[in-house]
């Protein structure tokens, strides 16, 4: 536990990253980790963006993580991984419904913490984190 | 709030079916959670889980606080294993900062995980029974067995940290708190006393024809589906995969021990009841191995700091998980640069989710009785679910 | 006349004593759970809590009655009246005593058999009613529960009116102080139908292990989800009151009624109905529920035929061994 790899997983193209999906399960990357999605807002050195993170780990003894990320444009959306994984199900509608990044494909894609009424994408940086909301009834 | 209408009843005979709600008020729930059940009958035909309900924006709280300030918040995901959950917590903050643990901090971590372990085994028991058999009925006996012994594990944990609950123990770099004088015999005691338990509560559970009448057969989840839809820990377990982030991807001292890791095949209600009394007894001999070597040193290897401000962190973006009594728990963080003292994404990747989602697959076929019995055993933590 | 006015003042008295020791068993019950449960039960409320159930019945009485808006209310009114009536009439055959009796009918277990099976009305009554599927699901179980159950019910009671070749329950008793104890001896058909008919009583009175119609895990309440105040009162005393009485009945049935080594009298029947009535909740605070179809499995494939193997059997015993009857 003493080296601490610090460098973020390597940036997949939105077109590629389904089939990488479908490769890494079958070299034995079989269960479903995480689906994270990120709000970057624009910089001095760069401009909006959204990253989603991935990874697979295989079972067993030696048991490793594959990660990745993909990067969007604002609006850009990402095709789904619920096809080869069932598990990106609920996770790819959290992160929608929680940042607001679309997933292509994605069966049902709708809320799933937030009330289906909720208009926002709370996790996202322009959602302040002490703004006043209307109370829920 | 609008009710989503995805259950639309189709065509003619859909007119016999029976749509009830249950939940997110009713005794059986694990907290609070809506599942909107089609019957035909008492047979669910669909069943659509609904979460949320207790959705307290952790993530985006965590966005605000200094990274020494989130240890607190996070004991309330999983308010069952709070150990478990600041661990996870603190040991993907200390892989951003590159902090080092020292070893006697690591190994006071695994007792204290071990030890969570066999306090939330033995509250799902209680629980488990109490689904099964009502709270007005032979449940609610071993329920409050279960808790019996529970209160000396929490005691215990109480001695270290001074909380029976929400402990706040662990900080970057290592713990806050150092093991009392005479804690090992306290440790010893408490586990002789348990372990002399378990065999009572398997005589009134995994070995009574009535437990195994409702939970044999019931709710069999295939390990292929488990692992795709993510699912870790007993659950996973009991589908017949061999998978334990504690022997696969050791972390705190679990490379130094051996951990055994009990396996089931059949999948259903009962090999997951199985796979957890065989963790309990697993985790009373970790915990037994361990007390005694106990390595001395200090316990933290941080340097202190005196303004939660003073810790940051620039880049980086780290994936760290441990294997807490529901399966994989991790701490994906994303480092902040405005402000540094902050992550920039925190998610925490919780287990119990990941068993719910297993609901829509393995519910259609069963009846409402069942229903209870596979929620239950699946052990789901509403806290954890909804951060 | 006299008849009349003897069964008004006995039932009188006997209702009286019932609810009396309903509320004592509410008590003992608490105190007896606790101690299961390594607990101490109420110590609160009077001396060593032996008010806590005068307290609950305080509690319950000024509860607000509140009526769903949509539920059908003569039927809702009705049912937890007609449950707590149905339970205390079948007390009126049973021998408390050689002279304390209601009323001694000539049919006394078939009167038992009729209103005890009458008692899944109110319980569907009260699922209906409430407008409520939590209770509709559970008055559908109850019904199933009780129907089947009746059939276990009535072959064990069978049992003692062929031995004994008396329908009424007074008879029974009497016929066990001058020969034996029914469960006694002969031990075959006995002691089997003595454990079918303690089963079929607690599946009719809705006790764990077969209390699905108010699985309070699954359905929140069954069938009394909708009730409060003292509807619910009534609905939960039925329950117990209909426990006692069954286990009066089995006593009286099996047991011999009042009959004892000495003096042999009231004091006899009462010990052997807490006994078994002791033994009901006993069975309720150490088991898990059964599954509807699990239960009705167990009715129809196990108990039902050995009732009748049973039922056979006391036929043939009565036939060929000489001095019976």
């Amino acid at each position: 536990m003493t080296e601490f790899p610090k460098d973020a997983a390597p940036i997949v193209p939105v077109d590629r990253h389904v089939s990488l999906a479908r490769r890494l399960k079958a070299m034995g990357y079989r269960q479903f980790v995480y689906v994270v999605a990120s709000h970057h807002p624009a910089k001095k050195t760069a401009t909006e963006r959204f990253e989603v993170a991935y990874a697979l780990r295989t079972v067993g003894k030696g048991s490793e993580l594959a990660s990745w990320r993909v990067a969007l444009e604002p609006g850009q959306a990402v095709p789904t991984l619920s096809r080869i994984f069932a598990g990106a199900d609920w996770q790819e509608r959290e992160q929608w419904d929680l940042v607001g990044v679309r997933f292509d494909g994605h069966p049902d894609l709708r809320r799933i913490m937030l009330p289906a009424d909720w208009t926002s994408h709370p996790l996202r940086k322009d959602f302040p984190a002490d703004a006043a909301c209307p109370p829920w009834r | 709030m609008m009710i989503q209408p995805e259950l639309e009843l189709e065509d003619e005979h859909d007119a016999d079916l029976m749509l009830l709600h249950f939940g997110p008020q009713h005794p059986s729930t694990h907290g609070v959670f809506r599942m909107d059940l089609l019957l035909d009958g008492e047979i669910i035909v669909k069943a659509t889980p609904y979460l949320g309900y207790l959705h307290r924006a952790v993530e985006k709280l965590c966005e605000r606080l200094a990274y020494v300030q989130i240890t607190p918040i996070v004991d309330k995901n999983d308010y069952v294993a709070p150990m478990t959950n600041e661990q996870a917590l603190v040991m993907g903050f200390e892989k951003l900062l590159a902090v080092e643990v020292p070893r006697r901090a690591r190994w006071m971590r695994m007792i204290f995980a071990e030890l969570q372990r066999l306090a939330s085994h033995l509250l799902w028991l209680g629980t488990f029974t109490l689904d099964l058999g009502g709270a007005l009925g032979g449940g609610s006996t071993l329920f409050l067995h279960c808790f019996r012994e529970r209160e000396l594990i929490l005691d215990l944990f109480e001695e270290v940290t001074g909380a029976r609950f929400h402990y706040n123990t662990h900080t970057i770099g290592g713990n806050r708190h150092d093991l009392p004088a005479g804690f090992a015999a306290k440790v010893k005691a408490a586990l002789d006393t348990i372990e002399t338990r378990i065999p009572e509560y398997e005589a009134l559970s995994v070995d009574n024809s009535i437990f195994v009448a409702r939970t044999k057969g019931v709710g069999v989840l295939t390990g292929d589906l488990a692992l795709e839809l993510g699912i870790t820990g007993p659950v996973l377990r009991a589908s017949g995969v061999d998978h334990d982030l504690r022997r696969d991807a050791p972390y705190h001292a679990y490379d130094e021990i051996e951990v055994r890791v009990p396996v089931e095949h059949e999948g259903d209600c009962l090999a997951r009841a199985k796979v957890r009394f065989a963790e309990m007894r697993e985790s009373i001999r970790i915990v037994r191995d361990a007390i005694d070597g106990v390595p001395e040193g200090p316990i933290n290897g941080f340097k202190p700091v005196r303004q939660p401000t003073q810790v940051k962190a620039t880049s980086g973006q780290v994936y760290v998980a441990i294997e807490t009594p529901r399966g994989e728990l991790g701490t994906f963080v994303i480092a902040g640069s405005d402000p540094a003292t902050s992550p920039h994404r925190l998610k925490i990747r919780p287990p119990s989710l990941h068993a719910l989602s297993a609901l829509p697959y393995i519910l259609p076929g069963v009846t409402v009785s069942d229903a209870v019995a596979i929620l239950g055993s699946l052990d789901p933590i509403m806290g954890e679910v909804d951060r | 006349m006299n008849a009349l006015l003897h069964g008004a003042v006995y039932g009188a008295v006997i209702v009286t004593v019932l609810l009396t020791i309903t509320a004592l068993g509410l008590w003992f019950e608490r105190k007896f759970a606790g101690r299961m449960q390594s607990r101490l039960g109420p110590t609160m409320v009077g001396p060593i809590g032996l008010l806590q159930p005068v307290a609950d019945v305080l509690k319950l009485l000024q509860k607000e009655d509140i009526v769903p808006r949509d539920a059908d209310r003569p039927l809702f009114d009705l049912a937890p009246l007609l449950s707590a009536m149905l339970a205390l009439a079948v007390a009126a055959v049973v021998p408390f005593s050689p002279k304390a009796i209601a009323s001694d009918l000539d049919v006394g277990v078939l009167w038992v058999l009729a209103i005890g099976g009458l008692t899944v009305i109110p319980t569907f009554m009260a699922g209906w009613a409430s407008n409520n599927k939590f209770a509709l699901l559970g008055g559908m179980r109850a019904i199933a529960q009780s129907v089947s159950y009746g059939v276990p019910l009535v072959l064990a009671a069978l049992v003692p009116v062929i031995l004994t070749g008396s329908l009424s329950v007074s008879g029974i008793a009497l016929w066990q102080t001058h020969h034996h104890w029914i469960v006694v001896w002969p031990v075959v058909p006995g002691l089997p139908a003595f454990v079918l008919f303690f089963l079929a009583m607690l599946a009719e009175s809705n006790r764990i292990p077969f209390d699905i119609p108010e699985a309070e895990s699954e359905l929140v309440a069954g069938v009394t989800t909708e009730y409060t105040g003292m509807k619910f009162t009534l609905f939960y005393m039925a329950e117990y009151v209909h426990t006692l009485v069954g286990s009066a009945v089995a006593a009286a049935l099996f047991f011999g009624g009042w009959d004892g080594p000495f003096h042999p009298g009231l004091v006899w029947m009462v010990a052997k109905t807490l006994l078994l009535f002791v033994s009901v909740y006993w069975v309720r605070w150490s088991l898990l529920r059964l599954r509807s179809d699990q239960l009705l499995a167990l009715c129809w494939k196990w108990l039902t035929p050995i009732g009748i193997a049973l039922v056979l059997f006391a036929a043939a015993w009565v036939e060929f061994v000489p001095g019976e009857l």
